[in-house]
């Protein structure tokens, strides 16, 4: 039991350690946190409205984490999740450009599954040297970041750009595709119950089922499940295509779900945020859950904040970085000490 | 004829300069991994550099005043990685990729807290005497400015010490048999720290040469990928200091070309030409890739017994 409450004193710690950070920077430069902080709770829960922008955010956040921890629980660092978030905004934005006419119960299934494969397409090559020549994957997949943002960057200026807009980005896709919304007077759409149930359902994969035990088993040492008869190959594969899969769905919820098409360079670091998320939350789905309402608070709080009281956005990114860190630090020394 | 011999020579002489960045970092990262620690900040840190090199030079008007503070300001943001990761012993990657959103963070954030946009000219090219006159050789390899020069020096001077000197051979003991450095009495944590440190140093020493060296202002995502492909050519030049200037200038080369074609208009989407380097870093990886082994404690935290 004092093991279990240790585990999270980091929490607390680190939060005051985050605020402390922020606070001081922002005192320096010669702005109130009292009133900052207070923008942005006001900013992401002071409304109807806001409390929705603060879901349709947790959206993508929640989907880019889930997609980065499957992987990291067999180990497999994939660091590619932006751009396979962008290729499933893609393929979802391609197939939903085609869905005129066609009744929705059809065309968001379709898109749905176009997004999935888009995002494992992206992920196919880094996976296939992982499996086939044991080349580590960070990689391939920081690299397939970059040409990914060239790729959308290219379309978005030529061949898929709205030729009435002045800002790089395609045609509004048709209004049957668009995900339903939940909420009357928010943005909020279907896309945040999905992804709170595959929250739920990586729960169950990965702790009440074979496949799930193995890929644990392998994150925790790849000899010992290859001696115990776990096939690698067939692990990586399975968290690999899950990964690229749900960074895809990531990318399809802000096509369909938020911005009706395809904007360059849309998403604000929704993939590398994904990675301070699974950490934060333990590497566990429902922390990663927890992770996710909580940064997302801090963005579109943060997003108040610089409106209001004039302090740039990016404040929020250092806010992040030091509470996850000041969390991991104080965990692994909480742990570092029982031992010795 | 002699069009092509313009071009040709442009591309070289850029494929020079824009080589630098990476050489400085991965000299850095190097020494760093050669010491058992991996530092996946560098990308953000040469962002943040450049920002703080930028800021200070064109508050002073010293770019050696600029490029200390960029240099001072890569090591601080290092030390946070080494204490998360030799001092505590977190998941060295983990680390690595908050570090990219901490110093991004604290760049952008001071960059748009600044009331002016801040701009530089860059530094002038030094034109060695006698050999820059050389046609075509002088162009491409003696008409750079102080970076340029530098970078090689740095590497040949790591490659020296890492090879030659007792201090290298600590170094190396730290990666690759911490245990028995420890027993021959070597403070393994304090080498790693330092190497730690210096990874950030470098990496400040390229962010410097981006603002001050190239570019004369700074932009969100300056580093615009090189910090990764410097780590790339770590393993391209299988942790050795003199390779790395080779595979540094086979990204230089990249990055050279789409900037020169771009420049020409060729009639292709720039956006195919800008993503030439990390066609090359992903071909470089498919085949070189296979079978590398790094130093053997490479991102296992020490600890004694």
């Amino acid at each position: 039991m004092a093991a279990r409450f240790e585990k999270y004193i980091a929490y607390p710690i680190g939060l005051l350690v985050a605020l402390f950070i922020f606070s001081a920077i922002l005192l320096v430069m010669g702005f109130n946190p009292i009133s900052s902080l207070g923008a942005i709770l006001y900013g992401s829960f002071g409304t109807i409205f806001s409390a929705g922008e603060t879901f349709v955010r947790v959206t993508p956040l929640l989907l880019s984490a889930l997609a980065f921890l499957i992987a990291f629980k067999a180990r497999f660092l994939n660091i590619g999740v932006e751009g396979q978030l962008y290729m499933g905004a893609l393929t979802a934005y391609l197939v939903a450009a085609q869905m005129e006419g066609l009744p929705a119960v059809l065309s968001i299934p379709l898109i749905t599954l176009a997004s999935f494969m888009g995002g494992v397409a992206w992920l196919a090559i880094p996976l296939v040297l992982k499996i086939k020549l044991e080349i580590n994957e960070i990689f391939p997949t920081v690299v397939m970041n970059f040409i990914a943002m060239f790729i959308i960057s290219w379309l978005c200026t030529g061949p898929i750009k709205d030729p009435g807009a002045l800002n790089p980005q395609t045609r509004v896709i048709p209004q049957m595709t668009w995900l339903p919304l939940i909420i009357p007077g928010t943005r909020l759409h279907v896309g945040i119950i999905f992804a709170f149930f595959l929250a739920f359902l990586m729960y169950l994969i990965l702790y009440q089922t074979i496949l799930g035990y193995q890929i644990r088993a392998v994150g925790l040492s790849s000899k010992a499940a290859k001696h115990g008869g776990i096939n690698l190959s067939k692990s990586i594969l399975s968290v690999g295509i899950l990964s690229g899969g749900l960074a895809g769905l990531a990318g399809m919820v802000e096509v369909a779900g938020t911005q009706h098409l395809l904007i360059e360079g849309f998403s604000p670091g929704f993939g590398y945020q994904g990675i301070a998320i699974a950490a934060l939350g333990g590497f566990h789905p429902i922390g990663v859950v927890l992770g996710s309402i909580f940064f997302s608070i801090l963005l579109i709080g943060g997003e108040t904040m610089q409106r209001g009281d004039g302090v740039p956005i990016d404040m929020i990114h250092i806010l992040q970085a030091v509470l996850v860190l000041s969390v991991l630090i104080v965990q692994t020394w909480i742990t570092m000490r029982r031992r010795t | 004829m002699t069009e092509i011999v313009e071009i040709l020579t442009s591309i070289l002489s850029g494929s020079v300069i824009l080589s630098t960045p990476i050489l400085f970092s991965s000299l850095g990262e190097i020494y760093d991994e050669r010491a058992g620690v991996l530092n996946l900040g560098i990308e953000a840190i040469m962002s943040l550099t450049a920002f703080v090199a930028l800021w200070v030079a064109y508050s002073t008007g010293s770019y050696l005043l600029g490029t200390l503070a960029a240099i001072f300001a890569g090591g601080l943001i290092a030390l946070i990685h080494s204490f998360a990761c030799v001092t505590i012993g977190i998941n060295q990657l983990i680390s690595g990729l908050l570090i990219i959103t901490l110093a991004d963070g604290i760049a952008n954030f001071g960059y748009r807290s600044l009331p002016v946009t801040p701009t530089i000219e860059p530094l002038k090219p030094i034109n060695i005497p006698g050999l820059s006159q050389i046609p075509v050789l002088g162009p491409i390899l003696f008409q750079h400015n102080i970076f340029v020069y530098l970078a090689i020096l740095f590497a040949i001077i790591f490659g020296f010490i890492l090879y030659k000197t007792t201090w290298g051979l600590k170094i190396r003991g730290a990666g690759e048999n911490p245990v028995a450095c420890d027993a021959a009495g070597i403070n393994v944590n304090r080498i790693r720290y330092l190497c730690v440190i210096l990874s950030g140093v470098m990496a400040g020493f390229g962010g410097a040469f981006l603002s001050l060296g190239y570019i004369g202002l700074y932009g969100r995502g300056l580093a615009g990928g090189r910090g990764w492909i410097a780590i790339i050519v770590v393993i391209l030049s299988r942790w050795s200091p003199y390779r790395a200037i080779l595979g540094s200038l086979i990204f230089g080369l990249g990055y050279s070309i789409a900037s020169n074609l771009i420049g020409i208009g060729v009639g292709v989407s720039q956006y195919f030409l800008l993503m030439l380097p990390y066609i090359i870093a992903l071909i470089v990886i498919s085949f070189m890739f296979k079978r590398t082994k790094g130093p053997s404690a490479l991102t296992v935290p020490y600890r004694r017994k």
